[in-house]
């Protein structure tokens, strides 16, 4: 018995995913089986589209996880903050220049010293560090209404870039060596400061963010309606254009930082600290500075998706909650998988729509699907479907 | 830690070295210390001596501390001796309130027999979630946890319902010892009230009346309190027994107010019925001050119990997979087992928490057992100090403290000043949120200052004093 298991391992292994999904599809036929065709598409689609922001959600952990082995439990709240960041400079009519000078001097400070505090002793790069405070200054606040647009893309930039690197260097820089139980605690620590400091400071009413709006009416666009289907899926699929809108521009981000990932130097730095920290460091990268430089990327990746979310379905502390069900996301496609994180995302994002198409009055969809899909990961396949396979050495 | 004893006291055999109380002042300074917790009441205000040196407030301070510990105790098994990461014990901890809460309302249990098998019930609950600690460590298990987090909620919102009361609260019965005998047993067959005396806020009086036989409708019940106001269903003394129909055969009340109760039944022409009406003196465990007496000795045994864990073959398997479970597996030790005697063990602890919250609050709500709260008990162990025997005590003690007594005082100065520096903060938002940037900031300051927390501070200090004056 124990010989044939062991000899059969792979293709057992395999006829009982076969049985597994063949159980799932039948549960979910006999489920589907009253539901109407057209609804069934558009509740893939939406799931879908949901998933491209996940998936934009789940780089940002990946982005950390490759590049210094912490998992980002903040993520939630960066994604928050930046997104209230955003706000901040796109719906607040008179942007207040003390206010606008104070983030780009603690941003340009934190940038500067990157490398060490001593860097700012030189007068050449006081002076960038001068200019740079200048320019985003005034970016975030020339002209009037009218440039809203440019105010808030630089200022969520400059925020999203100093929370990162205060994050990094102030919780995570100090806790090099130390094991990796700390550092997730440390996450979860800052996931409370900042939910605390978010709460203080834009408080708990759901905001209005109209960045996914019609620019001629100025208002929310219609739906798009898929009436040429009708006949064959007997009946018209709806989709929101918010949703739409915020899918294309996550995928924009998404081939945007794989790109930036692979053709700048400093996105292959960024790739060979995270293949190996020492063989980085002998040929002559400051990892630090990179680890420094992952946080603020990873910062933007959540400052983006808390943006078009926020847009999406409304800006307010709950979107933190996204990230808690991105995690089944990350882990479904490898915890170094950046293709894996999309894939996941959108995985996830069809379970939960489905969830909560099948049974919508107990929040199936957000608040248990995503946590079944998990233990089921953990318990099946514990390294995603494209993630690296450990092996510990003593 | 190398147990470091005063001058001149050597050990010399096995038992000395393992002792707890290796002095006879070792042993003085516990039971004194001991003695003095279970003096804190009795001098309290609402005490049963009434002296009033003592504000009430502190009583429940150190019984809400108290029950924490238990819970955080079960985190230090799991997190501090045995190195795997718990983000669920809330989740755990809202088992054991509301399963020992159901298990007092639906199927009569008391708080005696509810305490232990809803312990119980959170273990075996607990032992499933440890399962993917199988195949998977580190915050892959943390991950694991996590969903429990969420679907053990998720489960008691929905599917149960009709026996939690989904996101209202639930009401909990008092604990009692007793009613000792009845010493009054009238039977009633007409709509004539019984009136009686009763109520007295520790030795209470348990009315129960028992239908015995219906002939037509139902007759409809109401026992009537002091105020002369009809006692709800729904009041935490109050519990009703149905029959299998979902008719009312009969009801206990708790009367802790002094003075006159009554019951009166009304019938449909035509019906009949015959009810046996008891009361009994019973001890009550209602009040603050009582329960007190519960919680704290038993959170002092179960601080005792997981100490002497540490000292036994299992508590040592525990350190040794902490440690290097590789190795561990190689010196035959089956890591697996072990993984899920700590994970049971755990959620015991946090059953056994979760219950003394319902029956001290008398009232649940599973707002009471969210992440935050998970995270909470794990900032507790670290600051405390993970895998010391007092750890719990000094982290929980510490952020309790932290919260109900410099919080309260920062409040108006931050309330003040911050709207002040920066003018767009509105003040409704400050109040609720001081609460995650406070301990959210202590957690990062002990993470990077002090990772081994309060108790490696206390154990240096006590090392420091026992071979004083010098200084190794």
């Amino acid at each position: 018995m124990e010989e044939f298991f062991n000899r059969y391992k792979k293709e057992l292994t395999w006829l009982f995913y076969a049985i597994a999904t063949a159980l799932v599809l039948l549960f979910l036929r006999e489920q589907l089986a009253d539901k109407k065709a057209s609804r069934i598409v558009q509740t893939l689609i939406s799931g879908i589209l949901v998933g491209g922001i996940y998936g934009l959600v789940a780089l940002g952990i990946v982005v950390i996880n490759k590049a210094s082995g912490v998992f980002n439990f903040a993520h939630g709240w960066m994604m928050v903050v930046g997104g209230m960041i955003f706000w901040s400079f796109f719906a607040v009519a008179e942007i207040s220049v003390p206010g606008a000078a104070l983030l780009s001097t603690a941003t340009m400070f934190m940038v500067m010293t990157a490398v060490s505090v001593r860097s700012l002793l030189e007068p050449r790069n006081l002076l960038i560090a001068a200019g740079g405070v200048l320019a985003l200054t005034i970016l975030m606040t020339v002209g009037g209404i009218e440039l809203k647009w440019l105010h808030a893309i630089v200022g969520a930039f400059a925020g999203a870039i100093l929370i990162g690197l205060v994050v990094e260097r102030f919780t995570i820089r100090p806790l090099i060596g130390q094991p990796i139980f700390t550092a997730v605690l440390m996450t979860l620590a800052i996931a409370e400061v900042l939910h605390g400091v978010t709460q203080i400071a834009w408080g708990t009413v759901e905001l209005n963010l109209p960045i996914f709006v019609n620019p001629e009416t100025n208002r929310r666009f219609s739906v798009i309606r898929l009436d040429g289907l009708k006949d064959m899926l007997g009946g018209v699929t709806i989709i929101r254009v918010e949703l739409v809108i915020a899918f294309v521009l996550a995928i924009v981000a998404f081939v945007g930082f794989i790109a930036f990932f692979r053709y700048t130097s400093v996105g292959l730095a960024m790739r060979a600290t995270s293949e190996d920290q020492q063989l980085a460091q002998s040929v002559g990268l400051r990892v630090r500075v990179i680890l420094a430089i992952t946080w603020a990327v990873a910062a933007i990746l959540a400052s983006i998706a808390g943006v078009l979310q926020g847009g999406a379905v409304g800006l307010s502390l709950n979107i933190s909650f996204v990230a808690l069900r991105v995690f089944p996301a990350v882990l479904l496609g490898g915890l170094e998988s950046i293709g894996g994180a999309f894939i996941g995302g959108i995985i996830i994002g069809i379970v939960e729509q489905f969830g909560t198409f099948l049974n919508s009055s107990q929040q199936v969809g957000t608040d248990l699907a995503p946590y079944v899909v998990l233990m089921l990961v953990l318990v099946v396949r514990p390294d995603g479907l494209f993630g690296e396979k450990r092996i510990e050495r003593i | 830690m190398a147990n470091i004893h005063p001058a001149g006291v050597f050990d010399t055999t096995y038992e000395e070295d393992m002792s707890v109380d290796r002095t006879a002042r070792d042993k003085l300074w516990k039971n004194l210390a001991f003695v003095a917790l279970l003096v804190v009441p009795l001098l309290s205000v609402s005490g049963p001596l009434g002296l009033g040196l003592i504000s009430d407030q502190y009583v429940g301070l150190i019984a809400r501390i108290a029950i924490f510990v238990i819970a955080v105790q079960g985190l230090n098994i799991l997190v501090g001796y045995t190195g795997q990461i718990s983000l669920g014990h809330a989740a755990f901890m809202a088992i054991g309130a509301y399963g020992s809460a159901i298990l007092a309302r639906e199927l009569g249990f008391t708080f005696w027999t509810a305490l232990p098998v809803s312990a119980l019930l959170t273990g075996v609950i607990g032992l499933f979630f440890g399962l993917p600690s199988l195949r998977v460590k580190g915050f892959y298990l943390a991950m694991a946890t996590l969903a429990a987090q969420f679907i053990i909620p998720w489960v008691l919102r929905y599917p149960l319902e009709d026996l939690t009361g989904g996101t209202r609260p639930l009401n909990v019965p008092a604990p009692l010892i007793g009613p000792f005998g009845s010493y009054a047993d009238d039977l009633i067959d007409d709509t004539t009230p019984l009136v009686f005396q009763a109520g007295d806020p520790y030795l209470v009086d348990v009315i129960s009346l028992e239908l015995t036989k219906v002939d037509g409708a139902h007759p409809v019940i109401e026992l009537h309190n002091p105020g002369g106001d009809i006692v709800p269903a729904g009041d935490f003394n109050m519990t009703v027994f149905r029959d299998a129909g979902g008719k009312i055969t009969g009801f206990s009340y708790i009367a802790t107010k002094p003075g006159e109760y009554a019951i009166t039944a009304t019938v449909e022409d035509g019906a009949a019925f015959r009810a046996r009406a008891r009361r009994g003196k019973a001890l009550s465990f209602a009040t603050e001050t009582a329960m007190y007496y519960i919680i704290v000795p038993l959170s002092v045994l179960l601080m005792f119990l997981a100490r002497n864990i540490a000292r036994t073959r299992t508590g040592r398997a525990f350190i040794s997979v902490r440690d290097n479970d590789l190795a561990a597996e190689l010196l035959g030790i089956n890591v697996f087992g072990y993984k899920l005697r700590a994970f049971f063990l755990s959620a015991v602890y946090a059953g056994i928490a979760g219950c003394l919250l319902a029956y001290e609050r008398n009232s649940l709500a599973l707002d009471m057992f969210r992440l935050d709260i998970s995270i909470e008990m794990l900032a507790m162990l670290i600051i405390g100090g993970a895998g010391y025997p007092l750890g719990a005590l000094f982290g929980v003690t510490f952020i309790r403290v932290l919260q109900e007594a410099a919080i309260p005082a920062l409040r108006p100065r931050l309330l003040e000043i911050l709207p002040e520096l920066f003018p767009f903060i509105e003040v409704v938002n400050i109040t609720s949120a001081i609460n995650p940037v406070l301990f959210g900031g202590a957690l990062i300051v002990f993470l990077v200052l002090e990772p081994r927390g309060i108790a490696h501070r206390w154990e240096v200090l006590k090392v420091a004093w026992k071979i004083r004056p010098y200084a190794y």
